[in-house]
Formats: C-alpha cells, sequence, structure tokens
C-alpha cells in the first residue's frame, strides 16, 4: 500500500516539474496562438538563458542575472519576430526558420560551453522547507510562483489591460482588429519580445533546477509541445494547467506502478482528454 | 587487406632510412591512415569529446615516437552525430573510399555494432572501447580495449558487492533503480541474480526510462524502502539528477553504487559522496607510477582545460581509448604489419600491458570470461579514489 | 503513360549503380538519402497535400522497424518476409488512430498535431517495455543477394519503396483523391459539402503515408542491424520529415524528395569536416537561407504558379451545353422538391431556426427572405450538410437529408453558394470549377471535369481568369467563380446566398441574367437575398423568416404586402412581443 508522503511528495514533484513545462510552454503559447508563429527556437532560446544565467552566476545572484538576461531576450524575440514576419510569414516557414536558428544556437552553446554537462552551484540547491511530512525545495518552489506569477499577470494582462484586449482580437481576426485600429505590427513586436522573455526567465530556471547540456534542448520539445497544445494555443494559464496535470500523472505511475510507463500513462491522459472533449477547441 | 607493393617498398625505404640515420627516429614516409568516427554533435557529445582529446594526444606521442612502421599516423575523424546509421555510412566510406589502412572505434554500444557489421563485410580489424553488451560482438576479429569480460552482468555485481562488503557496514538490503539504457539495464538485471545468491535482500526494483526529468517520486520511494544499499543502474547525468532529488527529501542512501557516472557532476552533489562507481583507470597511484602515464595526465589536463571540458582529470572514459591506442601501436608493432588478419591472429594470441592492466583476447568471442579490468572507484572528500580490488586501491584510501 | 516509363527508365538507372563496382560507401550513402526521400514522401501524402500535419511519423517508422526486428530475431522470419507486416501494422495503427480522429469535427490541425506526437510517446513506452525490454534488439540476418554487396542489396531494397512511395504520391496528386485532399487542405468544410467524402479520403491518405512509413522501417532495422527505442521514436525524425518536406516544397509530390535530398546531404557533407560544430550551425543558417529565398519551398519556387496546370485548354468557342441533368421543362407549380417539416438548430441558446416548415417546388425560383439574422444562412447549411439539425425533417425527393454526411448530400444534387465567397485558395479558378464535377452528382473523371469546368467559366465570364488563384479575383469576379463552382456539379437544387450582396447596379443585372439562365436549364433555386428589386423580378414564390420561423410564404407580390412581414422588416408588432434572442 503506497504511503500518503510517497503520494504526496509524488505529487509535489509532479507540480513542480509541471510548472518548468508550464514556464516554457507560456512563451511558446503565445507566439503560436497570436503569432501562428510555430518558434522552436524558444527551447534553445530557453537553454541559452540559462547558459548566461550560469555563466553569470558565478559573479551574479541568479535571480539577479535577470535584470540582464530579460531584456536582452526581450530584443531578442523583437528582431525574431522582425524577421519571421519579413521573410517568413507562413507558419510552416516559421517552424522552418526557428528550426534553423535552434541548430545555429546550439551549436554555438556547444562551442562555448562544450557538450558535457554543465551544473550551476549556488547556495539557493540546498535550500529547502519541511510542510509536515513533505519537503519543499527552494529551486523548485521558486520555479512554481515565478510560473504561477508569470502565467498569472499574463492572463491579466490579456483580459484586463487594452493591450490584451487588441491582443486576443488579433488573435481571432485580424483583419477586422486592423479596421478597429489594432496596431498588429506593434503588437506583434511585444508579443514576440515577451515570449523570449519568458524563455529567459525559463532559462534561469532550468539552470537553478537542472542540468544543462546541448541536446538538453531537444529533450524537453516534445512533452513541452503536448502541454502547449493541450492548454489551448494562445492561452496564459492553459501551458501550466496542462504541464501540471502532466507532471502530476508521470510522477504518480512512478511512484505507484514501473516509472517506464511513465510517458505512456501522461500521454495517453492527454488522448483520452482531446478525444472527450474536442469542443474545448 | 593485402601490403601492396608500394607500401612494402614505402616500409623498406623507411626501414633504411633509419638504418642510415640511427639518431632521426623520425617518421616519415606515407602517413599510416586510421579512420573513424565520434559523436562530436548529439546527445553523446559530452563523451565524444573526452575520446577525443585523448586520442589527438595519442596520435601526437605516436608520432614523436616514429608513428607506426616509421610512418606518421594520420587519424581521419568524422562526426556520426549519435546516429548509427551514420556511422554505418562512414565507416564503409572510410574503408571503400578513403582506403584508411586501419579502421578504429566509435562510440558506444549501438555505433560500435553498426562499425563492426561494415568491418565484418570488409575483413577490417575492429578495435572498440566502450560497448556495453559483450554477447552481441558476434565479429571474429572484433577487440575490445575496455577490460570488460565477456559476462559484465556477472562479473560486475560481485566486483561491487565484493567491493560493498569492505565498507565500514556492509549493506544487507539492496534496493535497485536502473534505466533502460541497454548496456547499464543489461549489469542491473545481472545484479538482481547475484544479490540473491550472496544472500542479500531486494527490497525495490524499479527501472525507469533513460532521459527522466523528473526523479521525485523515486526518491522517495527509496527512502521508504529504506535499503542499506543502492544499486544505481545509471550513467551519465541520471545519478547526479537521482542524488539531488534525494537530497532534496532530506534522504541520503548509507552506501550506493552508481555504474557509470559522468565524473565531474557528481563531484559537488553532497548525497554522493561515498558513492561507489565502475572505472578502470583513476588518476592516482599505483596507475600513475609509469611515468609515461603520469605525462599523459598531465597533458590531458592541460588540453582538456583548453577544450572547456569541466572534469580534466584522465579516468575511465579516456583511458579506455589511451588504452585503444596502445593496443593499436602495439599490435601493428608486433607483426610489423598493417594487415587485418595478420593483427586479429596476434591479438588472440598474444597480451597488451595497458595503463590500467593487461589485455588478452583468448575467451569467448575474443573477451575474457569470468574475469576483467575494471575496478570500484569511490567518492572521497571529492574525489574519486579506486578501493578494490586492493592492488589497485590508491594509497592508504579505505573504504568509508 | 510517359510518366510511366519515366519511372521505369529511372528506376533502371539508379539500379544499375550497385553493378558498376563503385566503392560500397556510395550505396550506403544512396541509401540513407532514399531512406530520407521514402520517410518526407510519405508523409508529404497525408500532411501535405490535407494539411494534417502529423507529428508522428516517427511512430509509424518504429513500428515498422520493430514488427521487422521482433520477427527476425525473436521468431527467426526471414527478412523479407516481415515487409508487408510491417507496412501492415503501419497501417493498421494509422487506420486506429485515424478512424478515431478524423470523425471527430472539432479536430483539426494542431490536435491532430498533438495526437501523433503522443502516439509516439505512447508507442515507444510501450515497445521498450513489452517488445525491447531494454538492451535493444540485435537483427542479424542474411541479406538477399539482390547486388554484389550487402549495402547494395540493401540499397536496391530502398529504392523500390522510394519508386513506390514517389509514384504513389505522384498518382495521387494526379487525381481525384489528390484534388479533393488539396480542397481539404484549403477548406474542408466546403470540400465536404461540394461532395468530398473527407472522412474517406484523409483515412486513406493516412494509411497509405503509414504503410510506406512502415515499410521503410522493416528495411532499416536490418540496416542498422540493432534498434534501440531511444534512436527510433526520437522527435528528430517526426521534426525532420517535415522540415524537408516544406523546403522542398509540400504542394508537389516531388517536393520532400529534393527537400530531403538537400538536408541529408547537407547533414553529411557537415560532418566530415574540420569542425562539424561549425558545419552543424552552418547548415541551419543554409536552411534559413533557402526558406527566406523560396518561401513556396525549392520546387514551389522553380515551378510555375500554378504547379498543376495542364496543358491550357483555350476557349473552344462553342456555345455551353446548357442541358442540365434535369430534363423537365421548369414550372412553377409542379410538385415538391425539397419538404421541411419542422427543422430546429439552435446554438448555445440562440435558436437559430425553429420549427421551419416550407417546401421548394421543382422547377421554381424560391426567393427565401427575412432580416438579418433570420436563419436563412442557417437553413441553407443545415440543408447542405454544415451543421446538424436538431430536430425536424428535410425530404429531398422523398429521402431524409438530416443526418446524411455532406458530401453525400452533395451526391444528391444539391448545390450552394457561400455568402462570402470561400474558394479553395491555393487551387486555380479553372481546379475550383473541375473539383464539384469530379464528387458531385455526376462523378466525372478529371478530363471530363475540366471541360465542364470550361464550359462554366465561359457561362459566368471567367474563363479569361481560368488559371488565376481566386485572391487575385476581384469580389465580383470571386462571387461568380462561387456560381460556376456550384453549378458545375449540374445540381438539381441550387441554393444562393446573398450572390448580389457587394455588386454594383451594373453587376447585379448581369448576375439576374445568369440566374434566369440557370433556370432555363431546368435547376430548381432557392434564391437568398436582400435586394428586393432582384427578390421581386426572378422569383416566382417567396418564403420569409424571421427569428429562424417562416411566417409567409407564397407569391412575391402578396407576401410583400402582407402586414406580419412589413412588421418582420420594419419592427412594431414583432419587437413589442420581446426577442426570441436571449
Amino acid at each position: 500500500m503506497p504511503s500518503a508522503t510517497l503520494i504526496g511528495q509524488s505529487v509535489l514533484s509532479g507540480v513542480f516539474i509541471g510548472a518548468l513545462y508550464g514556464l516554457l510552454g507560456l512563451g511558446l503559447s503565445l507566439s503560436w496562438g497570436m503569432l501562428r508563429q510555430v518558434n522552436l527556437a524558444h527551447f534553445a532560446l530557453a537553454f541559452l538563458g540559462g547558459y548566461l544565467t550560469f555563466q553569470l552566476a558565478g559573479r551574479l545572484d541568479p535571480f539577479v542575472t535577470l535584470a540582464v538576461t530579460v531584456p536582452l531576450f526581450f530584443l531578442a524575440g523583437m528582431a525574431l519576430h522582425w524577421f519571421l514576419s519579413r521573410y517568413a510569414a507562413d507558419m510552416l516557414n516559421t517552424l522552418l526558420v526557428t528550426f534553423g536558428l535552434t541548430t545555429i544556437i546550439e551549436s554555438a552553446i556547444q562551442r562555448i560551453w562544450t557538450a558535457d554537462f554543465q551544473r550551476m552551484e549556488s547556495a539557493y540547491g540546498a535550500m529547502r522547507w519541511k510542510v509536515g511530512a513533505f519537503y519543499i525545495p527552494f529551486p523548485e518552489a521558486a520555479t512554481l510562483l515565478i510560473a504561477m506569477a508569470l502565467c498569472g499577470a499574463m492572463w491579466a494582462l490579456l483580459r484586463f489591460t487594452d493591450f490584451g484586449r487588441a491582443a486576443r482580437a488579433m488573435t481571432e481576426d485580424p483583419a477586422m482588429a486592423a479596421a478597429f485600429g489594432v496596431n498588429e505590427k506593434r503588437l506583434g513586436y511585444v508579443i514576440s519580445g515577451l515570449a523570449a522573455a519568458f524563455a529567459a526567465v525559463a532559462g534561469m530556471c532550468l539552470a537553478l533546477t537542472h542540468t544543462l547540456a546541448p541536446v538538453q534542448i531537444y529533450a524537453w520539445m516534445g512533452v513541452v509541445f503536448a502541454g502547449v497544445m493541450i492548454g489551448g494555443l494562445g492561452s496564459a494559464i492553459g501551458p501550466l494547467a496542462a504541464g501540471i496535470l502532466i507532471g502530476v500523472s508521470e510522477a504518480l505511475t512512478m511512484a505507484l506502478t514501473a516509472p517506464t510507463w511513465a510517458p505512456l500513462v501522461s500521454f495517453t491522459l492527454l488522448i483520452a482528454i482531446i478525444l472527450l472533449r474536442p469542443a474545448r477547441f | 587487406m593485402t601490403i601492396d607493393r608500394r607500401r612494402a617498398l614505402a616500409a623498406a625505404g623507411a626501414l633504411l632510412s633509419t638504418v642510415a640515420f640511427p639518431g632521426a627516429l623520425r617518421a616519415q614516409g606515407k602517413p599510416v591512415r586510421i579512420g573513424s568516427s565520434l559523436p562530436i554533435t548529439g546527445p553523446l557529445a559530452s563523451l565524444a569529446i573526452i575520446h577525443k582529446v585523448t586520442a589527438e594526444i595519442c596520435v601526437e606521442n605516436l608520432n614523436k615516437r616514429g608513428g607506426l612502421l616509421g610512418r606518421p599516423v594520420e587519424w581521419v575523424l568524422r562526426d556520426d552525430q549519435s546516429k548509427p546509421e551514420l556511422t554505418r555510412t562512414i565507416y564503409e566510406q572510410l574503408i571503400t573510399a578513403d582506403k584508411v589502412d586501419l579502421i578504429f572505434s566509435p562510440y558506444a554500444t549501438a555505433s560500435i555494432l553498426a562499425a563492426m557489421g561494415v568491418a565484418q563485410r570488409y575483413n577490417k580489424v575492429l578495435l572498440h572501447t566502450s560497448f556495453g553488451i559483450p554477447k552481441l560482438a558476434k565479429y571474429d576479429m572484433q577487440f575490445q580495449t575496455a577490460g570488460s569480460p565477456f559476462d559484465p552482468e556477472n562479473v560486475w555485481p560481485n566486483h561491487i558487492f565484493d567491493a560493498a562488503a569492505k565498507l565500514p557496514k556492509p549493506p544487507k538490503t539492496v534496493a535497485i533503480v536502473t534505466s533502460k539504457f541497454p548496456s547499464v539495464h543489461h549489469i542491473s538485471v545481472g545484479a538482481r541474480e547475484v544479490l540473491k545468491k550472496r544472500g542479500l535482500t531486494n527490497v525495490l526494483d524499479i527501472e525507469y526510462e533513460f532521459g527522466n526529468r523528473d526523479y521525485g517520486a523515486i526518491a522517495q520511494r527509496v527512502k521508504e524502502a529504506n535499503p542499506d544499499f543502492l544499486w544505481g543502474g545509471t550513467n551519465g547525468i541520471d545519478p547526479v539528477l537521482m542524488l539531488e532529488a534525494m537530497s532534496k527529501i532530506d534522504y541520503r542512501p548509507p552506501a550506493q553504487v552508481h555504474l557509470f557516472p559522468a565524473p565531474g557532476p557528481m563531484l559537488k552533489v553532497p548525497a554522493a559522496q561515498g558513492s561507489l562507481a565502475l572505472t578502470t583507470f583513476e588518476s592516482h597511484p599505483p596507475f600513475t607510477d609509469d611515468p609515461a602515464i603520469a605525462q599523459f595526465v598531465h597533458t590531458y589536463a592541460a588540453r582538456a582545460k583548453e577544450a572547456g571540458i569541466p572534469y580534466t582529470a584522465v579516468d575511465l572514459q579516456s583511458a579506455i581509448m589511451y588504452a585503444a591506442w596502445q593496443v593499436l601501436e602495439a599490435a601493428v608493432d608486433g607483426t610489423r604489419s598493417l594487415d587485418d588478419k595478420t593483427i586479429a591472429a596476434w591479438l588472440k594470441q598474444n597480451e597488451v600491458k595497458t595503463l590500467f592492466g593487461t589485455l588478452r583476447w583468448n575467451g569467448p568471442q575474443n573477451y575474457v570470461e569470468g574475469a576483467d579490468l575494471y575496478k570500484v572507484k569511490q567518492l572521497q572528500q571529492g574525489r574519486w579514489v579506486v578501493i578494490h580490488p586492493q592492488q589497485w586501491a590508491a594509497p592508504g584510501a579505505k573504504p568509508v | 503513360m510517359r510518366a510511366a516509363g519515366g519511372f521505369v527508365l529511372f528506376g533502371l538507372a539508379l539500379g544499375a549503380i550497385p553493378f558498376l563496382g563503385l566503392p560500397a560507401f556510395y550505396e550506403t550513402f544512396l541509401y540513407l538519402l532514399l531512406h530520407a526521400v521514402v520517410l518526407a514522401t510519405s508523409w508529404n501524402i497525408l500532411s501535405g497535400y490535407s494539411g494534417y500535419f502529423s507529428f508522428g511519423h516517427g511512430a509509424f517508422f518504429g513500428t515498422g522497424v520493430y514488427v521487422t526486428a521482433a520477427l527476425v530475431a525473436q521468431y527467426d522470419w526471414h527478412f523479407l518476409a516481415t515487409l508487408p507486416l510491417a507496412a501492415g501494422a503501419a497501417a493498421a495503427l494509422g487506420l486506429a488512430l485515424g478512424a478515431v480522429v478524423f470523425r471527430v469535427r472539432a479536430l483539426r490541425g494542431e490536435l491532430f498535431a498533438l495526437l501523433t506526437l503522443a502516439i509516439t510517446f505512447v508507442l515507444a513506452t510501450i515497445m521498450l517495455n513489452k517488445v525491447d525490454g531494454g538492451p535493444g534488439i540485435q537483427v542479424m540476418t542474411d541479406i538477399p543477394r539482390l547486388a554484389p554487396t550487402a549495402s547494395g542489396a540493401l540499397y536496391l531494397l530502398m529504392l523500390a519503396i522510394a519508386l513506390l512511395a514517389l509514384w504513389s504520391a505522384r498518382a495521387v496528386f494526379y487525381s481525384r483523391f489528390g484534388t479533393g485532399l488539396f480542397a481539404i487542405h484549403d477548406d474542408e468544410d466546403v470540400a465536404e459539402v461540394m461532395g468530398v467524402p473527407t472522412y474517406r479520403f484523409k483515412l486513406a491518405a493516412f494509411c497509405l503515408s503509414c504503410a510506406l512509413a512502415g515499410l521503410a522501417g522493416g528495411i532499416h532495422a536490418v540496416f542498422v542491424s540493432y534498434v534501440t527505442v531511444a534512436e527510433t521514436f526520437s522527435i528528430a525524425l517526426a521534426v525532420n520529415v517535415v522540415l524537408m518536406s516544406a523546403l522542398g516544397g509540400t504542394r508537389h509530390w516531388l517536393g520532400p524528395a529534393i527537400g530531403a535530398i538537400v538536408i541529408t546531404a547537407l547533414l553529411y557533407g557537415f560532418t566530415a569536416g574540420e569542425a562539424p560544430v561549425l558545419g552543424r550551425a552552418l547548415v541551419g543558417v543554409i536552411l534559413i537561407a533557402v526558406i527566406v529565398l523560396m518561401p513556396e519551398g525549392i520546387l514551389g519556387k522553380l515551378l510555375t504558379p500554378s504547379p498543376r496546370k495542364r496543358r491550357a485548354r483555350t476557349n473552344s468557342g462553342t456555345e455551353p451545353e446548357l442541358r442540365s441533368g434535369n430534363e423537365r421543362a421548369p414550372s412553377p407549380n409542379s410538385e415538391p422538391m425539397l419538404v421541411a417539416r419542422g427543422v430546429s438548430k439552435s446554438f448555445k441558446g440562440v435558436q437559430a431556426l425553429v420549427e421551419a416548415s416550407f417546401e421548394v417546388r421543382r422547377g421554381e425560383i424560391l426567393g427565401l427572405v427575412g432580416p438579418n439574422g433570420s436563419g436563412k444562412s442557417t437553413f441553407i447549411n443545415v440543408v447542405s450538410g454544415h451543421y446538424l439539425a436538431d430536430g425536424g425533417s428535410l425530404l429531398f425527393e422523398g429521402e431524409e437529408l438530416l443526418g446524411r454526411p455532406a458530401h453525400r448530400i452533395a451526391r444528391a444534387g444539391i448545390a450552394r453558394t457561400y455568402q462570402v465567397p470561400r474558394p479553395f485558395a491555393h487551387l486555380s479558378v479553372l481546379d475550383n470549377v473541375a473539383l464539384p464535377p469530379m464528387f458531385g452528382r455526376v462523378t466525372m473523371d478529371r478530363a471530363s471535369a475540366e471541360a465542364e469546368a470550361w464550359r462554366w467559366l465561359e457561362f459566368t465570364g471567367l474563363a479569361g481568369k481560368a488559371h488565376a488563384r481566386p485572391a487575385e479575383l476581384n469580389l465580383h469576379q470571386r462571387k461568380f467563380l462561387e456560381l460556376a463552382r456550384a453549378l458545375a456539379s449540374r445540381p438539381k437544387l441550387l441554393f444562393l446566398d446573398e450572390v448580389l450582396s457587394g455588386l454594383t447596379p451594373t453587376e447585379m443585372d448581369e448576375a439576374i441574367r445568369l440566374v434566369r439562365a440557370i433556370r432555363e436549364q431546368g435547376a430548381t433555386i432557392v434564391f437568398v437575398e436582400h435586394v428586393m428589386r432582384a427578390v421581386m423580378e426572378l422569383t416566382d414564390r417567396v418564403v420569409v423568416l424571421t427569428y429562424g420561423r417562416p411566417i409567409a410564404a407564397g407569391l412575391p407580390r402578396d407576401v410583400m404586402r402582407d402586414p406580419q412581414v412589413i412588421d418582420a422588416y420594419l419592427g412594431g408588432r414583432m419587437r413589442e412581443e420581446g426577442s426570441i434572442y436571449a
């Protein structure tokens, strides 16, 4: 009989990793849903952000490195949007171009930091709290809070501000929105910049909680894409919710049965959800 | 491959020149071309760079000593992107288009098998470094340079449990956590049997998928099973992730082994201290008693640093590559030939002394059954030191 | 048959390579190219043509790999004998997945991609745990002596499959099946309404695609001789086939092959150099450059704007043969053709149609009028099969229409135009009009369909624009395109949804003339319009709808003088009673 601690701690573990899936998925979901750009390079950007955090962490607190990476990546996101909207308007072409960009970034990372595993050391790594029988490690908890904060902020932005309304209108009907004065170009830059900024944040969380290696860029693609699609393109909260669902279902499988079945359970769950509730989409 | 007349003449010429100019033992003449591939890009790239740096040093040293048969050695290296299908193609290219003299090892079981198939078709001898499942090596002219036994799934668990028995508190209960990565999985399967035979109790037995990201549940399960000894059938970065997850729930296995961890990252994990692992070589005496080896260790540290490799000590991965070049040199010198069949025949009859022991190939499928050159090392105070078998243990090192 | 000859020659030329005595490396390298060609081409048959992006091609390839590997290694089968099973298993998997997925109307685009991606992980886990167990499967077997070397033999096998894949892709491309897929790509709902059996076609394309992938997998198992789950079911394959097809051009049968060759050769070429890492980055740069310069893919750029243009048919100058399938002379008081009884349809609380009952008589022009939002378009959508009615019955020549799939309704002889024109954007004007005759009431082959299309283009005055894309037409022309398209299938009953809106008075006159001409051929027309002048001029009878309900039916003059009708248009009593629209 599995203990309550096992189940509880596993659920926590799943939530934590799910938060990272969600954080990674946030930017992807926004650019895919709103700008119709499938930005494969989002993962490479996130890892680049992670590596930059790793590099700067020697001198700065990891959280402080965000002051450097976030603005930088925001600009990069804008540049990317400029390039994509100018040269690769078709959704399929954005996939191609961003794939090319991914290999470029990956090669650059390998050149600078080698293909070997790099682990950022910080004092935060050892910090944790005990709540009852459960442990809450600081880096993971921070990631969860950051994910919730950013997704929540984005949701509120989309829901309550003019910018958000304009963005949502643009997503639904660009021509109509333009007729009402929504500046698609400007919005596009902002959204793309935000998405890249989110990648920078996700990268920092990755560096904080995981080990970095260039090959890891591809390892997260499948599960994050799944989370984004399940959560709904263009949604701010969706990827987080979906990510947590995936993480928890995998963790519970690993807790209760043979862990090798974990991907089967989470993805079968996704398939079931899609088939049973397609009307959502 | 037969030695054609041209080459024979060149060899004769080289020989004559060394006789005529005894002081100048320079490598000269048409280069001996050795061809191989490594996963310079792709998932296995982190291991490839170690092999590459090591091989480059070996080739340099070899050429300083006069090369092979007095001729300079040229190493033709390609990137197989960690894909066995590319490995196969590259080896065919090396043999049939580039027409290299000899082929050499790629990295890891799948690629080596691909290269082996090609070698078999063209009757080329293949020395290989990192083959994980000896039973699958069915080609007659393949020779491993890692020191692995034919039945590692039997030998290595016994080795490890022998070492564990020497620990201050010899374990009685074992939890097995293994990835499905083919080579380590193979060993863990054997471990299950071995521990039964030794009278140990298996309190937990779980397998996970290689590439798993979340070890929280697994860590909790191990903690609750409360074993004396954690058998980690893991490699690469997995053990680090696993131990970190355990640290996060305030758990530390009393004793543990992780088969083939990436050595560098493990150093920094507090929960990893005391962990056992398998190795062939570590950069301390008695391994480094030989001045040439000590020199190599020194050179490698400098080159590794240049290349940006975080862990600059020579250990298992570098050593098996170094040994491969030692074997190649010994075989070619021993036969005075570059002919594959001749070299293969020689290897079956002879031994080669390498930096971690004496290699021989007179057992089933050219392996040696029941014995090997692997040792058990332990992470003590931020350093990996061999603790078992005794004759290879670091001076003064005791199992802790 | 020129194409068949070309293929045979091509195949023989390539097939001769193993016998030329070249270093075996070339055969292996060519194998890699062909392998990529098969995967990309097979992927494109469903995903490129129909727009249903699959991210799970690796799953079907992997199925083939593991079927062959398991049968050879664990059950000692002869390798060639496993190939049909490899293909079959992959196709069966595709069939199972497609049967469930394609049925659900709401599942489009990204969701199909997600599902196929998920299947890859599911299958990989099952294979890892049940079939492989962990250590991988070693496939050691004798390769049939088809060529002097083993590499050559495998190359020939893969060549055969590549030729098969290319031939299939080409055959589909030029067939009715392919036209249907391309229509699905542009606008699946409209395609269905035009008579394309979308479910069946998607399923067939999917199965073909999967079977080819499985076949390639079976051979690949022997090529690599050691299969592991991680290597086989990687996401890299899924992404790579998309890239290859997009690079070469997804709208052409040869596109994926070209992209496959370019990418594989590039990647391989850069491994030999001194700096593989740099080389890899360079490949990324090249990829970006190619896409920037050739947004429609390599082939898209190289070929003419209408890649599927045939030998141009010129205006033959003959008067269009205007006899339709309806031999009966039109007479406004003939028997009912379409009888609507209590048809209801609501959307999330909004009642678009409420117990609508009226009839359309054979040979008449029936005007269907009413204020905006009265349910006119909804009715058309229900009749044509776009929407499923909530209740009631709709008898067309005695047969119940409700519940029938839209493409069968089209077959029965019903056609409609769209208020906002919905042409197939990537097909030429000619192809747009040629589609319904291939799938409508009279299913013609491509040549006859095109001839038919020319007639209707001339009839509507669009013959000069036959090879243009719909985007190049102005609104008037696009409306006439709608008309031509609807007429091309020679329907018995034609619904015209606000054909005149947005037209200038002159254009309107022309349209009215056309509508009359159409009726002269014997079609029955339901004419939905706001332009009262036209309604009064053209229609034999008028039905007025308000808030989803018919409130009057009869001769135009009488109906327009009906006080209820006046109220409906100008407000008054109806508004006092409150709106049904909650």
